[in-house]
């Protein structure tokens, strides 16, 4: 049915030049990973239901959305989106940053605008804008927690995520901010953002060390397991848990005030919906919106934390 | 008359293969970290190599009939999301308690058989290839399960989590529930493959289904039995799984069905079918739960390389065990 | 031996052992230019190894191979081939999917730059195919060759090699009779052309026909050789088996009593329409006709084994059979030609396939193995099968593997037993206990079906003979009237004297 009502605008628009200017629809492209894990499919909720959102808002906008579930499928749905919707505007949120580095400057050059979230392409200057998360600030925030939670110093582990630049910046970013405190890492294992994952290594970070005062999980998924582990354990030792993204589940343990989740720090997946929003407000309105956006991680703490929980979100 | 000296070698190498595997990795593992032969080490890696063994089990025979299933993972995530959805919707009018436990067990036993029974259906009745089947309803569960979670994760309950949390962490004298469902599973497995007609037949299928066939073997309802089985061993992996982490997501059992594969065939059970060996494939099994857990308790290589140690352990396995066989 | 040439590939007091066991022992063999070589003897008498060890593909364990009358070792089978040996095996050593052209030139393909030169490849198969008689086209792919084409795409693919010694292993135990007439016309003309050709082969007659040379075995030793004419077939079946030759058929002497099958009216897609027959316990029926004529699909769909249908009457009962298991239920089974893919499985031991038509027996739950054990003593004592007890059924011999496939199906224990040449490719003496047994079967009140392409055999050992043409039973011959003419007759839809009522078609 919206395709029919923007074939008919279209229709009118070609057939009446008079009143082009007006009925002209304008179609943004929305590309971006398929919901594999827990923030990716909180990703989704927050572009599909900014999508509903600005379609209500702007009748003369249109939107492709599509999901891919590997870079390859991700090139071919924006190879189509150009192709066979002649998009204007396109968001995406690329799977990886050199695979999809050449298509994005194909559609730079077709002249479409192009926005660029969360991770960052290969190849600088491509993107009109650029909406990210704070990855450094994301692992700052959490060292600077740990290092003020453990005042007289202790033993951590830290669970990383799947191998990427992410990963490694949150990681870098961590650990500097532990610098000259006495907090020690154990290990770092990579989790790979996963419960069961998680799961595993915790266990084994358990055989292994038999004093472990915290535990950075760097994930809310990954802290799930962590907890999981832990309990199955009968550990006393360990302190606390934390996590990272900002889970509902997570997010409403904090607020209740829970000693193993004593806080949370933000990486919200609805950094999409901000992306989409300020894209559609810049080609509906021709406000300059082009630069670079980056939402600061912040940490969540049973003070603040009703402000972060969003009960209807898939995550 | 000329293979009467071959035939008890050849034997007996295969046999030694995997459990020498075995048994080395455990001499590493000691030697690298203390903590290894402890009992919570060894009790968690027993644990955590359940759901896999178990599926691995019914997988045996999918093998040895000539089968495969590549579907077990997404099945099982599968299975572990609707028994969620069906606890949580229950609880209002059952209450926190045993008969909502049972439900969900009900509903992941029946759950699994239906799903061994539906791809055992397509196999044998439409005649289609095995791998392609189970490609496509791999296909199907995961992205059914997604759906179900809405692209997010279903949660159990957390009261009724805590409730059913004893059948993954408690036991009988310190053995959990996971090892001895996963034990039962093994030596019933282990008979029905060494000791029963079933078990015979699907030796003889997977080595030559036409044979079978004119030997009266009922070759499609044998075949059909094994994925079924499969099937309902499925269910019981998820009935251990759930009360774990009290969550399905789409992420759940991603290639549980490869590692169910690698363990099986680790053991010896031959690929193209006609033989199989059931405690082979808990010995592969371990081997594959144990390869990750000595990486993790020790800082010997880069994490990063984690993936190409356990490749190169599986690949090493399964040629020690075919040069043996060649061997003479 | 005196003959004027002298000997392109011998034999010079070779041994070869496997392990502990000899299992030949001192052999001289020669084969000569322009002349065929025929090499008899029982199964497991050695003649296999012999071919083997000509070929390269295993070395002597004593003694020597001299090729043009220098003693060579062949470092692989490769190095044989490019002296000119070329072994023809028993299981055909195609690739089936593969076209006639690219089979003949699989590994040694002509190239024109990086590219297939696939005019010149063609040219010369359609070269070597017409010396050859074979009218197969070069493109048809291998699988849809009749065995005796598939015999001429081997030996193509050895004459291009420049064969200078051929040797084929039981060139004739899958073909025809009409099949063998012509493989025997290119073994004359390979001959007339210098090459040294040597062939084994169950079949007397064929070897009284066609042979110069002959050399006979005897559990890994040669008992005699020289000139083929100075030995008669009678001659021949004495010195294989060590003692003098009996009448190779029992005595028919069992009665004949209630009706134990009745078929009417069965069609088989493509194969066969319109069968009817009846059979009764303790008869021998024979089946007839060339192969291809319907024969053994008509009795493989009666049992279930492919899609047929029909009346069927079992004791009187009317029946409905869609698989074999059913089939075996009603007490009726079906003894495969095909031992090797059908029959047996190659891989397991004596054990397991001896019980798996009957697994039911011996399942108490679990399988008794016990019993199993005893059954397996039984049927070894009962059906004189040798060959070690732990040996994996691929390696027995055909003779014994055709004793087990035939213990298997009886431990069944089936009213009626349909069996699908008996005695393919196994030796004299036990082709005769085999027929033996048959007759036994019969005396026990079983209704019995033996299905043959060896007219003496169907003539020797059945009480009546159904000729089957096209799909179509074409006439029925018993007692006297059942000759090897007779048959022919129908078989090949001639009928001369007798009028058939056969139609056309």
């Amino acid at each position: 049915m919206k395709h029919l009502a923007s074939g008919l605008a279209l229709a009118i628009a070609l057939s009446t030049p008079a009143l082009a200017q007006e009925a002209e629809t304008r179609v943004i492209g929305v590309s971006i990973p398929a919901a594999t894990h827990g923030w990716a499919g909180g990703m989704n909720y927050f572009a599909q239901t900014a999508v509903e959102r600005l379609e209500a808002t702007y009748p003369q906008l249109d939107f492709v959305l599509a999901t891919a579930s590997d870079p390859a499928k991700q090139v071919n749905d924006i190879e189509d989106m150009v192709a066979t919707r002649k998009i204007d505007a396109l968001v995406v949120l690329p799977f990886e940053s050199e695979p999809l580095t050449g298509p994005v400057q194909n559609v730079k050059a077709s002249g479409a605008w192009v926005t660029v979230v969360d991770r960052g392409l290969a190849v600088e200057g491509i993107e009109d804008l650029y909406v990210a998360g704070d990855n450094p600030g994301f692992g700052r925030v959490a060292g600077e927690y740990f290092a003020k939670a453990l005042p007289e110093g202790g033993k951590i582990v830290v669970l990383r995520g799947i191998p990427t630049t992410i990963d490694n910046e949150r990681v870098e970013g961590f650990q500097k901010a532990l610098e000259g405190t006495n907090v020690e890492i154990l290990g770092m294992e990579h989790g790979n953002w996963n419960r069961d994952d998680s799961f595993t290594v915790m266990q084994d970070f358990l055989s292994k060390y038999p004093q472990i005062d915290a535990v950075w999980a760097s994930d809310d998924d990954m802290a799930v397991g962590v907890l999981g582990a832990i309990e199955a354990a009968g550990r006393e030792d360990v302190k606390f848990v934390l996590g990272g993204a900002g889970m509902k589940e997570m997010v409403k343990r904090v607020m209740d005030g829970d000693a193993m989740i004593p806080a949370d720090v933000t990486y919200p997946p609805a950094m999409i919906a901000t992306a989409i929003e300020v894209t559609a407000a810049g080609l509906v309105s021709g406000a300059p919106v082009s630069g670079q956006f980056i939402i600061g991680s912040v940490l969540i703490t049973p003070e603040n934390a009703a402000n972060f929980h969003y009960p209807d979100s898939p995550f | 008359m000329t293979d009467t000296t071959k035939a008890p070698i050849r034997l007996s190498m295969s046999v030694i293969g995997p459990v020498l595997g075995l048994l080395a990795l455990i001499v590493a593992g000691a030697l690298l970290n203390p903590n290894f032969l402890g009992w919570d080490n060894i009790v968690n890696v027993l644990a955590r190599s359940a759901f896999i063994g178990i599926i691995a089990v019914g997988m045996t025979f999918v093998i040895t009939a000539g089968g495969l299933d590549l579907s077990v993972g997404s099945m099982a995530a599968f299975i572990a999301g609707l028994m969620i959805l069906v606890m949580n919707s229950a609880l209002p009018a059952l209450g926190v308690g045993i008969p909502v436990v049972l439900l969900g067990m009900a509903v992941a036993l029946a759950g699994g058989l239906l799903a061994g029974l539906l791809n055992g259906l397509i196999i044998t009745r439409l005649g289609i290839e095995a791998f392609i089947v189970t490609l496509g309803s791999m296909g199907i569960y995961r992205s059914l399960v997604t759906w179900l979670a809405d692209g997010g994760t279903l949660s159990l309950d957390f009261s009724l989590r805590s409730f059913y949390q004893p059948v993954y962490y408690s036991g009988i004298l310190g053995i959990s529930w996971p090892i001895l469902v996963f034990a039962l599973v093994v030596v019933l497995g282990e008979i029905v493959m060494r000791a029963t007609a079933f078990g015979r037949h699907c030796a003889a299928i997977g080595s030559n289904d036409q044979v079978a066939k004119y030997s009266s073997v009922r070759v499609a309802r044998v075949r059909l039995m094994t994925y079924a089985g499969l099937g309902l061993l499925v269910g019981v992996a998820t009935i251990m799984y759930v009360p774990r982490l009290g969550s399905a997501s789409a992420a759940t059992g991603v290639l549980w069905e490869l590692e169910a594969i690698a363990a099986v065939i680790i053991g010896g059970t031959v690929l193209k079918g006609g033989f199989g060996r059931v405690w082979g494939t808990v010995i592969g099994v371990l081997i594959l739960s144990l390869i990750s857990n000595i990486l993790n308790l020790t800082d010997f290589v880069s994490p990063y390389l984690n993936g190409a140690i356990q490749g190169a352990i599986i690949i090493l396995a399964v040629v020690l065990q075919r040069e043996s066989k060649a061997g003479t | 031996m005196g003959h004027d040439l002298a000997p392109v590939l011998e034999l010079r007091q070779v041994s070869r052992s496997f392990g502990p066991i000899e299992v030949l022992h001192g052999v001289d063999i020669a084969l000569q230019p322009g002349r065929v070589h025929a090499l008899i003897g029982e199964n497991g008498a050695g003649k296999s190894t012999m071919m083997k060890i000509m070929a390269g593909y295993q070395p002597p364990s004593s003694g020597q191979v001299a090729l043009d009358g220098k003693p060579i070792a062949f470092a692989s089978i490769g190095e044989a081939e490019a002296r000119g040996i070329s072994l023809i095996h028993q299981e055909f050593n195609l690739a089936e999917q593969l076209t006639v052209e690219e089979n003949i030139f699989l590994g040694r393909e002509l190239h024109r730059g990086p590219f297939l030169d696939k005019p010149a490849m063609r040219a010369r198969v359609r070269e070597l195919l017409a010396a050859l008689d074979c009218r197969v086209p070069p493109e048809r792919r291998v699988a849809q060759l009749s065995n005796s084409d598939k015999q001429m795409v081997e030996i193509a693919k050895a004459l291009l090699r420049d064969t200078r010694v051929l040797i084929m292993d039981e060139p004739t135990a899958v073909l025809t009779r009409a099949e063998t007439a012509v493989l025997l016309r290119q073994v004359r003309a390979l001959r007339a052309a210098g090459t040294a050709v040597l062939f084994t082969s169950h079949k007397l007659d064929e070897v009284a026909e066609i042979a110069d040379d002959l050399t006979i075995m005897r559990d890994g030793a040669v008992v005699w050789t020289g000139l083929a004419a100075g030995m008669d077939e009678h001659g021949m079946a004495t010195a294989m088996v060590g003692r003098e030759m009996s009448d190779l058929f029992p005595p028919k002497d069992s009665t004949p009593g209630e009706i134990a099958l009745e078929v009417t009216g069965l069609n088989v897609p493509g194969h066969a329409r319109d069968i009817g027959l009846t059979l009764r316990r303790g008869e021998v029926l024979g089946v007839a006709g060339l192969i291809g004529s319907g024969r053994t699909e008509t009795f493989e769909a009666l049992c279930g084994l492919r899609p047929g249908s029909g009346r069927v009457r079992l004791f009187g009962r009317e029946v409905r059979i869609n698989h074999p298991w059913q089939a075996q239920a009603l007490g009726m089974c079906y003894l495969t030609e095909d031992r090797k893919t059908r029959g047996l499985l190659l891989q397991k031991g004596m054990r397991e396939n001896l019980t798996l038509q009957a697994l039911a027996k011996f399942d108490r739950g679990l399988i008794d193995t016990r019993a199993e054990d005893r059954a397996l003593d039984q049927a070894i004592a009962d059906f004189d099968i040798r060959g070690h007890r732990g040996a994996l059924v691929g390696n027995l011999s055909g003779g014994n593997q055709q004793k087990l496939l035939f213990a298997k199906t009886l431990l069944a224990d089936p009213e009626i037993i349909i069996i699908d040449e008996p005695t393919r490719g196994i030796d004299i003496g036990t082709k005769q206990q085999m027929y033996g047994f048959i007759r036994r079967l019969a005396a026990q009140g079983r209704a019995i079906v033996v299905i043959s392409s060896e007219m003496q055999e169907v003539i020797g050992l059945a009480d009546r003979v159904l000729v089957m043409r096209h799909g179509r039973i074409t006439g029925e011959l018993a007692g006297s009237d059942a000759t090897e003419e007779a048959i022919v007759r129908l078989a090949m839809g001639v009928a001369v004297s007798a009028p058939q009522q056969e139609s056309a078609t």
